[in-house]
């Protein structure tokens, strides 16, 4: 009952001009394969589709429960292991395997949280780290289980079949993209219940302040706990993808502190505690760090006049700027965190309210 | 070394002595991050990424210029301590009251700035600084002592003592307590806390580059070697109780040992696991004592 009065508050809570813009980026999105065809532009699409996965996972705990953890890589990377070991080694298909993987997550994060959830402030973020390293480490040194450093490599992915009728057969990039759209609304919309449900003011308020939520009866473990299993079960979905869409993993990818700083980094930049902001931090990342990576921003440089080829600066860039994409994340972790602390959400926000201040 | 064929005893010797030379460096990183904490309350998670600037800055000073390792820890204290100057009066005094979560992001993209801007200088290609007496060792008493780890250890030992010595007997040093004990009432007393709190990033940036400097003769040097240490400063300063000069020294031998036993008597690549799990039991069984009164 009381979910569909929660729905109905949602419902009643959408604008229809929001509604319209809404079903306008859905169809977009959806017929987008169909009109652009080219593989590097779905292949941005999904990597930000990816990251959207990531950050609003992530925004759930973080952004809603106040629980800074920085380290969940510990989750994407057992939905990566999990989904990647049972198709190696057990020929278990991904689309089984993935539950498989959110399953083991939902039990890895009971037994981090359980460990770390007594801990406040700080000493949680650094207990979350540790426990993340340790996963790392451990899946470094079980050779026998996870190939160790070598990492996991995927032969080929089976064919999805209903009956005889065969679905997909993953040869081309636009079947991880619908999957990539579909988890991506998905964990917007769980977000979006969880942001309007009883659970997700219990969140909110422990955010605000434990204490005081702790006087008011909410249990804090079971809630922390709570959140921190929905978000974990979805970052090991992303896990999975990733692994299957990559088609490697090693545990320096999936299980360092690099990931799990990147996975706060998307939603601290677009904005923390909001549906949107792990939105608007994947579409400001991705294609900066994409740029980056493919060498655009040189030749943008090299071609603008601004820099010649042939001179050593040039050519230097040319070598390493490739290699330093990671650098824009923590540029823009500095700029946000000195001159927008909401986040660029907030930031063209406060900006658009001013305006409209100034112009009344 | 053939650790399989030594008496039990020695062994066991051999590896605590081991783990405390390495227990110094370690020290140095750890009162780095316990000063910079005493005075700000700030969690500095760029301190690894700090201590590798003070590698690449000893393996350049030993290429270019030839100058020993060892004798370079003179150039890197005063250069790595404007460098901490400076990132404290950039950036980090713009967040001293802002929220836990965004200083430690803001440490977190400093110190992703500082290791993505090496690799872009160096390449991430693992670097070795050779020295005459890299692999040397001597015997004592029937212990074989690892030359740099010995020397670093010595140097160590006396940067500390002076550190401990400016802290408790200087004017500057008292001020500088004063101010980690409570900030305001340091600043009605006169205390220019802005400048102390410059000062102990200095300080904290400078012994940590300095424990670069002394590492970089036995370690890899490459771009991403920092946040293992970083982590590893956490390790030590919350075992020692965060703040604590005294505390980080002892946690820093106390994890160098754990570290060296781990990796004889369990195995080197569980060593950390070890480590990890140490921290996490101080944390959960040990709060109260090593943490202070209502931080946890």
């Amino acid at each position: 009952m009381s979910m569909i009065s929660e729905a109905l508050v949602i419902l009643r809570s959408i604008k229809p001009a929001g509604l319209l813009v809404f079903l306008a980026v859905l169809i977009s999105l959806a017929a987008f394969p169909l009109v652009v065809e080219s593989p590097y532009a779905h292949h941005i699409m999904i990597l930000i589709f990816l990251s959207v996965i990531m950050g609003q996972s992530w925004n759930i705990l973080g952004g809603y429960t106040g629980q800074y953890s920085v380290g969940h890589a510990a989750y994407f990377g057992t939905g990566a292991y999990t989904t990647m070991m049972l198709m190696q080694y057990q020929q278990v298909p991904p689309w089984f395997g993935m539950f498989a993987g959110a399953a083991t997550a939902i039990a890895m994060a009971l037994i981090i949280g359980s460990i770390c959830f007594r801990l406040r402030g700080p000493y949680f973020v650094l207990a979350s780290i540790a426990a993340a390293e340790i996963l790392r480490l451990s899946a470094l040194n079980t050779k026998e289980l996870t190939n160790g450093a070598e990492g996991i490599l995927a032969t080929d992915i089976p064919p999805l079949k209903i009956g005889s009728l065969v679905v997909t057969d993953f040869l081309t990039k636009v079947p991880f993209y619908y999957t990539a759209l579909v988890f991506a609304l998905l964990i917007i919309a769980v977000t979006c219940i969880v942001q309007h449900s009883k659970l997700g003011f219990y969140f909110q308020a422990i955010r605000e302040d434990q204490d005081a939520a702790h006087s008011l009866g909410i249990n804090l473990n079971l809630h922390k706990n709570l959140s921190l299993a929905i978000s974990a079960a979805f970052t090991s979905l992303a896990g999975s993808f990733y692994a299957v869409y990559i088609g490697f993993i090693d545990p320096t990818t999936v299980l360092s502190m690099d990931m799990s700083v990147q996975i706060v980094l998307i939603c601290i930049i677009g904005g923390i505690g909001t549906i949107m902001g792990p939105v608007v931090g994947s579409l400001v990342l991705v294609p900066l760090s994409e740029a980056l990576r493919s060498n655009l921003i040189t030749q943008g440089l090299i071609s603008a006049g601004l820099v010649s080829e042939e001179s050593p600066v040039g050519a230097f860039l040319k070598e390493n700027l490739a290699h330093a994409h990671v650098l824009i994340y923590g540029i823009l972790v500095v700029v946000v965190i000195l001159y927008m602390p909401e986040g660029v959400l907030g930031f063209v926000r406060n900006m658009v309210r001013a305006r409209e201040r100034s112009n009344s | 070394m053939d650790s399989a064929s030594m008496q039990p005893v020695l062994l066991f010797l051999q590896s605590l002595i081991s783990g405390i030379l390495v227990g110094g460096v370690y020290a140095l990183i750890g009162i780095g991050l316990t000063i910079i904490f005493g005075v700000m309350r700030i969690i500095n998670f760029a301190h690894g990424d700090i201590m590798m600037i003070g590698m690449y800055l000893t393996f350049n000073l030993f290429n270019l210029f030839g100058i020993d390792p060892f004798a370079s820890v003179l150039i890197c204290i005063p250069l790595m301590f404007l460098f901490g100057g400076l990132l404290q009066k950039l950036f980090v005094n713009r967040v001293l009251n802002a929220l836990p979560q965004n200083q430690i992001l803001l440490t977190i993209g400093l110190g992703l700035i500082m290791s993505n801007t090496v690799m872009l200088i160096y390449t991430s290609d693992y670097k070795i600084l050779t020295t005459s007496y890299s692999s040397g060792s001597f015997k004592f008493m029937g212990i074989s002592i690892s030359e740099p780890l010995a020397i670093s250890f010595i140097i160590t030992a006396v940067i500390t003592g002076l550190l401990y010595w400016f802290l408790m007997k200087t004017d500057m040093g008292q001020a500088i307590r004063a101010t980690a004990q409570d900030r305001q009432a340091a600043q009605l007393m006169g205390i220019d806390v802005r400048r102390m709190s410059i000062i102990s990033f200095g300080l904290g940036a400078a012994l940590a580059g300095t424990a670069g400097a002394l590492i970089s003769p036995t370690y890899y040097i490459f771009p991403q070697i920092g946040s293992t240490f970083t982590l590893k400063a956490f390790v030590i300063t919350v075992l020692g109780g965060m703040g604590s000069v005294i505390g980080a020294t002892l946690g820093g031998i106390l994890i160098g040992i754990a570290e060296s036993l781990g990796a004889v008597y369990i195995s080197s690549g569980w060593k950390e696991v070890l480590v990890y799990m140490i921290f996490l039991l101080v944390l959960l069984f040990k709060p109260s004592g090593l943490l202070g009164k209502s931080r946890v």
